[in-house]
């Protein structure tokens, strides 16, 4: 089968005035649909920068990133934005709800951008919530809910508009331990319901329980990559 | 992302910093309300000049006269332009010419009973009168076939006095006969009714009396109309043709009518007519003339005024492009999660550009209204204070704040587009931010 996400030879160097720093040096792998992911490694190995040039945030300085057909590092960023609004679902650490949204309002806001209209928009949220199990927090404001709370709207925002693939960015560097496992529950499960791709970033070891490989990364390159053996 | 969304998130953006933008847009408000004011100061100064000038006169007259004028086509073998049929024919026709009639002036006496009143009359074309634009106190206007009708001009009826009595003895500002319906005398001899100076002027003359009917009075007391009497310009003519011989006066026929009223329907167009019949090779006299002078004046003011006004809403402009730029470095973050999650660049930047727009509308908006209500207690708090400051006389009008309509519609639409403008490089920013950059911002 062909893999969903695949890097080839990716290398990408920071400059910084004269001095330049080398984020990854040459780093390839594929992944195919409905895989999840764990992409570990100490602050500063590359990983976050992996994940970033897979979502077409920054670019390679050499190396191909094929999503479906679709050559990432090729598009401009207004085609790269309108192939993430369609493709891809993001988590971050800080979850990044927008403050003045309600959490509904939040998790519609995606679809906004897709020109949903606001009835539809609703609905969909609404039944995104539930599934996060945050029903009867729609009016919330974030600043009125827990960081797991927070973050479950996070990963509902990431998936109403059911995307292909889903990044999430040390979803669980801000909660307590009791909170991730919950989180991740949900997530996971929402995931493999919908045979989505799930690509995590963490260096948070039992969260790499919950994925199928588990990709180990080290000074800009892939140290190894383990396939996890569950029950 | 459709537009009703986008409306909804700019004014949810805009309430959520509500004292910013309520400064900013008290600064389109007072941006808009200096300019429209000002503005509107010199349209009701512009008014009051042309309010003022038409109570002199009918603006929409142009009186022609011949000789005088250059020939353009460059003859100058002083042949002389003749104002004849054919000229006023031509007259006519050109743009914007509503009715031109020859026009011929006898000073003549009318005796009413024992009363006298001497009054320049003049001779015009019954057929034309009616598009003249004169207004009616009482009656009716020359109508085709008159002869010996008479129009009075508002003024006239008081000015019949009885020559045997002291002469303003008993003048009380009442008209002492009724034009209409009494029988009027109509004569060349200055002196009728009077007691004759035997011996003065030797020889007497043999004078024809006319039997006259009063027709109409005209309204307007004040224009120049108003001390004339009108009357079919071939009964006049006759009778000046009556006077020459009567006096035996001896002189070249002149050729052609002594001068013409052209009516213009629109007052704009009075100076391109002027214009035209000097071309032709006549002399031209209209207070449209004096106006445009007067007018132009104006202008000179309210282009000072007006720009007063700009600069304030420049600076308003500036505040609103302060405002859009501190937002955004506040919202540095919001952008980058809205690109990541899918915002397009477009949307970006219309989102911020519509705020902008939008405290430039309110601004707009408030200050239009606002400049309407200050526009009504000029007119009458203030008129009513500067004229008891300084007397009504003198001052032009009472109006002194003016605002038309597309003044405050083009207000609105120019706050807006400064508000859009302003908005426009904020807006750019934004869009430009790079999505990662603005999400280590923390």
């Amino acid at each position: 089968m062909k893999p969903l996400i695949e890097v080839k030879n990716v290398r990408k160097i920071y400059r910084m005035g004269d001095e330049k720093e080398i984020a990854l040096d040459d780093v390839s792998l594929s992944v195919h649909k409905g895989e999840i992911i764990c992409l570990v490694g100490a602050s500063g190995s590359g990983k976050s920068t992996f994940l970033n040039m897979v979502a077409g945030l920054e670019k390679p300085t050499r190396g191909e990133i094929y999503i479906g057909d679709i050559p990432i590092h090729k598009l401009n960023e207004e085609k790269v934005t309108l192939f993430r609004q369609k493709n891809i679902g993001f988590i971050f650490q800080a979850f990044h709800l927008l403050p003045m949204l309600t959490a509904v309002e939040n998790v519609g806001l995606p679809l906004i951008f897709r020109g949903v209209d606001n009835k539809k928009r609703h609905i969909l949220a609404k039944k995104m919530l539930e599934d996060v199990g945050l029903s009867g927090y729609e009016k919330r404001k974030p600043s009125q809910m827990s960081g797991g709370q927070q973050q479950r709207v996070g990963i509902a925002r990431a998936l109403v508009g059911n995307p292909k693939i889903i990044f999430a960015d040390e979803p669980t560097g801000n909660l307590d331990s009791s909170t991730s496992v919950e989180v991740m529950e949900i997530m996971v499960k929402k995931v493999r319901e919908n045979n989505q791709t799930l690509l995590i970033v963490t260096h948070d070891p039992t969260i790499s329980e919950y994925a199928d490989r588990i990709v180990t990364i080290k000074d800009g390159n892939i140290l190894n990559i383990e396939e996890n053996k569950r029950g | 992302m459709n537009s009703r969304d986008l409306i909804q998130l700019a004014i949810r953006n805009l309430l959520r910093r509500k004292t910013r933008t309520f400064l900013a847009v008290i600064g389109v408000v007072v941006g808009t309300c200096a300019i429209i004011v000002m503005l509107s100061i010199g349209f009701g100064l512009s008014h009051n000049f042309e309010e003022q000038i038409a109570s002199y006169g009918n603006l929409h007259l142009v009186n022609v006269y011949q000789g005088g004028g250059y020939v353009v086509g460059g003859y100058s073998d002083g042949k002389q332009a003749i104002l004849d049929d054919k000229a006023i024919a031509a007259m006519e026709r050109i743009k914007g010419v509503d009715a031109v009639s020859p026009r011929v002036e006898e000073y003549l006496t009318f005796g009413i009973d024992k009363h006298v009143a001497s009054v320049s009359v003049i001779g015009m074309k019954p057929e034309v009168m009616q598009k003249f634009g004169f207004n009616l106190q009482e009656g009716r206007l020359l109508q085709p076939g008159d002869k010996y009708a008479l129009v009075f001009g508002n003024q006239v009826p008081v000015m019949f006095y009885n020559p045997r009595e002291t002469m303003y003895s008993s003048w009380s500002g009442e008209p002492k006969v009724d034009v209409i319906t009494d029988k009027i005398i109509m004569t060349g001899d200055w002196e009728y009714g009077q007691k004759r100076r035997h011996g003065s002027e030797g020889e007497k003359i043999n004078y024809k009396e006319y039997k006259a009917q009063g027709v109409g009075i005209l309204a307007n007391p004040n224009d120049e109309s108003a001390y004339y009497v009108y009357m079919n310009i071939d009964t006049l003519k006759t009778i000046k043709e009556d006077l020459k011989r009567a006096r035996k006066e001896i002189g070249p026929n002149q050729q052609g009518y002594q001068s013409a009223m052209v009516y213009v329907g629109d007052i704009n167009d009075v100076q391109d007519v002027s214009d035209k019949i000097r071309e032709m090779g006549f002399q031209t006299h209209s207070l449209s003339d004096w106006l445009e002078a007067m007018q132009d004046q104006a202008k000179m003011i309210q282009g000072i005024l007006g720009g007063i006004g700009a600069i304030s809403l420049l600076v308003a402009a500036l505040g609103i492009t302060n405002t859009m730029i501190m937002s955004i470095y506040e919202r540095t973050k919001e952008i980058g999660i809205m690109k990541v999650i899918g915002a397009n660049l477009g949307d970006i930047r219309r989102m911020f550009l519509l705020e902008a727009g939008m405290i430039g509308f309110l601004g707009g908006l408030a200050g239009v209204v606002l400049s309407f209500i200050l526009s009504l207690l000029m007119n009458t708090v203030l008129s009513d204070l500067l004229s008891m400051m300084f007397g009504s006389i003198g001052v032009g009008g009472s109006t002194i704040s003016i605002i038309p309509w597309w003044v405050a519609v083009g207000g609105l639409v120019f706050a807006t587009a400064i508000g859009l403008i302003s908005g426009y490089s904020p807006a750019r920013r934004a869009m430009k931010l790079s999505a990662l950059e603005s999400l280590r911002n923390e």
